[in-house]
C-alpha cells in the first residue's frame, strides 16, 4: 500500500508528457482504503466502515473526473474512517475479552 | 517492514485456529457487536464471527445463512490478498483495476445498505438474511 505517492502527482489538471489522459494512468490514484473499509464494515461494526466506503466513492470518482486534489483530500478522509473504525473495533474486542477474562474467572472459582 | 508481514501472518493464523476451534454460536467468549447488543438489530457485520467459523470448517451454506455480504466479499478480498502477494515476492506491482473504477465503491456501498435493511426485516424471505 506503500507504493502511491501522492506528491508525485501532477499539478492540477496537467496530464504528464507523452500519456494519454485514457488507459494508461497518468497520475498514480491516491489511496482509495476501499478494501479496508470493506474489511472495517464486516469486522469492525458500523458507520466507519461505510464512511470509509463513501469516501472511496469519492476518491475513485474525483479521480477520474481530474480533481487530483479533491481525490486527495477524500483519500485522507477514507483513511481517518478506516482508522477509526478499526481502532473501535480492535478496542471493542479488546475491552470484551479482558471483561469475559475477569467474569470467566470469577465464575471458574464459584463453581469449584 | 517485514516485522508487520509476519506479525499479520501470526496474528492470522492464531485467529484461524481459535475461530476453527470455538463455534461462536457456543463459546461465548467472542465480542458481541455493540450494535446489535445495544438495538437488537443486525448490523451488516454480524455474524461475521459465525461465518468464519463455518468458512474454515468448509460449510459454505451456513456462511452464506450467518453473513452473505462476508461470503461474497471473499472472492474480491482474496483477489486483492493474491495481487499483494505476488507483488511482494515478485517486486512487480499488479493493481486491480476494478478497485480503481468509480462505479465500484458505489455499487458496494449500494449493496452494504441494502444488505443492512433487508437482514432485519423480520419475515421471508428476508429473514433468512439475518445473522
Amino acid at each position: 500500500m506503500e507504493d502511491q505517492k501522492p506528491q508525485d502527482q501532477a499539478p492540477f489538471g496537467q496530464q504528464p508528457f507523452g500519456q494519454s489522459p485514457f488507459g494508461g494512468a497518468p497520475t498514480p490514484q491516491p489511496k482509495n482504503w476501499l478494501v479496508e473499509s470493506i474489511l472495517v464494515t464486516l469486522f469492525c461494526c458500523l458507520p466507519f466502515g461505510i464512511a470509509g466506503i463513501v469516501n472511496a466513492a469519492n476518491v475513485n470518482s474525483k479521480y477520474a473526473m481530474g480533481d487530483y486534489a479533491g481525490a486527495q483530500a477524500a483519500s485522507a478522509a477514507a483513511g481517518k474512517w478506516t482508522k477509526i473504525g478499526f481502532f473501535c473495533g480492535i478496542g471493542v474486542g479488546i475491552l470484551y475479552i479482558l471483561f469475559f477474562v475477569v467474569l470467566g474467572m470469577g465464575g471458574a472459582l464459584m463453581n469449584r | 517492514m517485514k516485522l508487520k508481514y509476519i506479525l499479520g501472518l501470526i496474528i492470522a493464523v492464531v485467529l484461524s485456529v481459535v475461530y476453527y476451534k470455538f463455534n461462536p454460536e457456543v463459546y461465548h467468549f467472542f465480542p458481541e457487536c455493540p450494535f446489535h447488543k445495544f438495538l437488537h438489530l443486525d448490523c451488516p457485520g454480524c455474524g461475521s464471527q459465525r461465518a468464519i467459523n463455518a468458512l474454515l470448517h468448509l460449510n459454505i451454506e451456513k456462511a452464506i445463512d450467518y453473513n452473505l455480504l462476508l461470503v461474497l466479499s471473499i472472492p474480491l478480498l482474496l483477489a486483492q490478498l493474491s495481487a499483494k502477494v505476488y507483488a511482494y515476492f515478485t517486486q512487480q506491482a499488479i493493481v486491480l483495476n476494478f478497485w480503481h473504477k468509480p462505479i465500484t465503491p458505489k455499487i458496494i456501498f449500494a449493496l452494504v445498505m441494502l444488505f443492512w435493511v433487508a437482514r432485519n426485516i423480520p419475515f421471508k424471505p428476508f429473514n433468512y438474511l439475518a445473522a
